[in-house]
């Protein structure tokens, strides 16, 4: 009996001692950093901005919190690498960094330019802290300290705010796209393919959007927006390619899931809205006389979303009409970013990936000069599906009406 | 030997958790780029081909441990010598392999704890368990590996679900040839995972139907085959042949991809809870078949007396093997497979099945 007890004092001291408290984190001591920017100053040390999350701040409006202080903090510090600058932030901040949830890095489109953004990227893919599923972004003609600083409105967090403007807009508009740091690094190694990454802007005063006034108030002038899309050669940013150009780009890489296209019609200019519903994009490429080719094909699927002529829409024919032009209109977008990016010689498209597939033996020729010799000269054939299924709830517009009227 | 009877699915089970336990873990084949799954199926017909001489082996004495029957097979003095290397060899993979896990556990989720303490525990546990007999360990496989089957099944659904898997990745399919394949096979998957199998060699007579132990050896190896052959698919398909090679835990790494539905992400445990228990009964069933043997070649009556003096020569053991995790890896990469794997898992037991042969051919 006595054995008993003893044996079941032993299991309670135990259980004291496997819960675990080795590393323990207080909640209370730990900050949690939702974005990191990266600048360099003229002394060529890496400016790091830390955004952290002001859990008290954040809560919504129901549970009485938020209210008189913004939702984050932000604070700065330098370092020769990215490491140093985080330990050294340590100095200004009373809590311990963590990183685990940090969704977004920022970094300056000068930095991205002149250094490139080989270099900064280990710190993140090596940590175990942080993850490589966070979104990269590039800031575009701003600071990336502008972007990490300015406050938001409806997304309280700016970090929440900008990957949520990037996902819907890649869903809605299809110009921009979600990069995270692991796709890019796997796209800056690739000898077949160069990273493209999205590109943020800072609007008004940069003083202004660290202040609350800035959200409390309807027309929110500092604001953060998707703005283009950055191209990169050897680790270097080279070009913004911005609009059509920018979506010709989506389109190839299979990125594009609705967006809208604008046709004219009758002499009018941009009178039919067509938008795409889905789309598969197909690239393959083959050998022809040693010399590489890609036949890129597109599959469209869309309605009527708007029309601004007289049109009737309960004719198949003009249904087929409209599907040409619109065939023509993606083809146009398609090509412009080829010639484009034949231009800035780097292959964003993953060409090259597309021969190394279907010929390992070729590629091993090509992969030496690919983006400087064989990508710029490389014929693409452009082939659009694109099917106009539905006109929504009115076939003919009122106004077809009104005009058979006269 | 202990007086202890495992049944053919215990057995099967057993070998199936055993193989499982540092591929998922480490990355497989890298030098094959996308065809590393290949490699690793030609690994695994190896691995029958292992099987069968180690199965044979133990036809010719069905009653005997390893460490009896090469007594008999090369004589006495040779035998023991013999069967000494072939328990040191035992320990050193077990340390290799709780070094691995220790410096899993130390990188990923503990990186203020050190090393020892890590180690210390899972050895703790293993210890524990190999100390109550083979039988424990098997029932204790029989239970975990429905839990590791569940994991495996719902992680490869979410995996799928987020939609990360790009087969393109695969592509080209045989870029450098079938023969480059082959060579990376014989240098590597042939002895890990697949010839890691001769530990069972000193299992098998506690299988109390020594026919089905032969079916359920080959299932076992063949569906562990075809399992990690799918890890490495998937490892590739969702990371890329790149990223897979700088990653000392690759599977890690697919996992953390995963993001479905905005909230199920960082879903580290999964690949926590499933290396642990493989890794768990492989370093287990080494640290038993370590202490059986020594038991056996040390006439020592009651062999579960050395379970906790062999566990803390294995722990330490992983410790001092290497200064760093490079070494570490490098040692398991260049040296092991030719100068320990290759004789101790394929040439002497080829040797000795030969020789077994003939002598029996003769008392014929």
């Amino acid at each position: 009996m006595n054995r008993k007890w003893m044996f079941l004092f032993l299991m309670l001291t135990g259980l004291a001692l496997t819960s675990g408290c080795w590393s323990k984190k207080e909640l209370t001591d730990i900050a949690f950093v939702s974005a990191l920017g990266i600048d360099k100053n003229e002394e060529g040390k890496y400016v790091g901005t830390i955004q952290l999350i002001n859990p008290g701040n954040v809560a919504g409006g129901l549970q009485g919190g938020g209210g008189e202080a913004p939702s984050i903090t932000t604070y700065s510090s330098t370092g020769d690498n990215i490491v140093e600058m985080s330990r050294r932030a340590s100095t200004k901040i009373s809590r311990r960094l963590y990183y685990s949830h940090t969704n977004l890095l920022v970094i300056n489109e000068e930095l991205a330019k002149e250094e490139g953004i080989i270099n900064i990227l280990d710190a993140f893919d090596r940590d175990p802290e942080f993850r490589t599923t966070a979104t990269i972004i590039i800031a575009h003609d701003s600071k990336a300290a502008d972007i990490v600083n300015t406050l938001t409105g409806v997304d309280k967090i700016p970090a929440n705010k900008v990957i949520k403007t990037l996902k819907i807009t890649e869903q809605r508009w299809g110009e921009h796209m979600e990069v995270s740091i692991q796709e890019g690094i796997k796209n800056l190694i690739s000898p077949g393919k160069e990273p493209v990454i999205t590109g943020f802007r800072m609007t008004g005063n940069t003083e202004q959007g660290k202040k609350l006034e800035n959200i409390q108030q309807s027309a929110v002038e500092e604001n953060i927006q998707a703005d283009g899309l950055a191209v990169f050669k050897d680790g270097k940013l080279v070009d913004w390619f911005q609009g059509e150009t920018a979506r010709g780009v989506t389109w190839i890489l299979d990125k594009i899931k609705v967006t809208d296209i604008n046709i004219s019609w009758e002499g009018e200019q941009e009178a039919v809205a067509y938008e795409v519903l889905r789309q598969k994009t197909k690239v393959s490429a083959n050998m022809k006389n040693g010399q590489p080719k890609i036949s890129i094909h597109v599959d469209a699927e869309g309605d009527i979303g708007e029309v601004m002529v007289p049109v009737d829409l309960t004719d198949p024919s003009v249904l087929l009409n409209i599907e040409k032009t619109v065939e023509k209109k993606i083809q146009k977008e398609i090509n412009d970013a080829i010639q484009r990016a034949q231009k800035n010689q780097t292959d964003i498209f993953g060409f090259g990936e597309a021969v190394h597939r279907s010929d390992p033996k070729a590629w091993k020729k090509l992969k030496q000069d690919w983006n400087n010799v064989h990508f710029p000269q490389l014929k693409a054939d452009v082939t659009v599906e694109a099917f106009v299924r539905r006109t929504g709830l009115r076939n003919k517009p009122y106004f077809f009406r009104m005009e058979s009227n006269q | 030997m202990e007086k202890a009877k495992i049944s053919a699915y215990q057995l099967f089970v057993l070998i199936l958790l055993f193989e499982h336990g540092t591929t998922l873990l480490l990355p497989l084949a890298v030098e094959a780029k996308q065809d590393a799954w290949l490699s690793v199926l030609l690994g695994m017909v190896g691995g029958f081909v292992l099987f069968w001489i180690y199965y044979g082996l133990y036809q010719y004495y069905p009653d005997n441990l390893p460490t009896e029957y090469v007594q008999k097979i090369i004589g006495k003095v040779l035998g023991r010598l013999l069967g000494f290397f072939f328990l040191l060899y035992f320990m050193y993979i077990a340390s290799r392999d709780l070094r691995d896990f220790g410096e899993m556990l130390v990188t990923v989720a503990y990186p203020d704890t050190p090393l020892f303490i890590v180690s210390a525990l899972l050895m703790l546990v293993m210890v524990y368990t190999v100390r109550k007999g083979i039988e424990v360990l098997a029932r204790t496989g029989e239970l975990f590996f429905i839990i590791v089957y569940l994991l495996a099944i719902t992680g490869f659904i979410l995996i799928v679900a987020s939609g990360l898997l790009n087969l393109t990745n695969l592509k080209p399919v045989l870029e450098e040839g079938i023969l480059s394949i082959m060579k990376i096979t014989f240098t590597q998957t042939l002895y890990f995972p697949f010839g890691e199998v001769v530990a069972f060699a000193m299992i098998l007579p506690y299988v109390n139907q020594s026919k089905k132990a032969k079916v359920a050896g080959l299932f076992a190896i063949g569906l562990s085959g075809i399992n990690i052959a799918i890890i490495t698919v998937l490892n590739i398909s969702v990371l890329g042949v790149d990223l897979v090679s700088r990653s000392p835990f690759p599977f890690l790494s697919t996992i953390q991809t995963i993001r479905l539905a905005e909230f199920l992400e960082r879903l580290d445990v999964y690949f926590m809870l499933t290396s642990i228990i493989c890794g768990f009964f492989k370093i287990s069933v080494y640290c038993y078949v370590a202490v059986i043997g020594i038991a056996d070649l040390f006439n020592i009556k009651e062999p579960s007396r050395l379970v906790y003096p062999i566990g803390i020569v294995i722990l330490f053991l992983s410790i001092t093997i290497a200064s760093n995790v490079s070494e570490h890896i490098k040692e398991g990469l260049q040296i092991i497979p030719f100068f320990v794997h290759l004789p101790l898992q394929v040439v002497i037991p080829l040797l000795l099945l030969i020789i077994a042969f003939f002598k029996n051919r003769k008392s014929r």
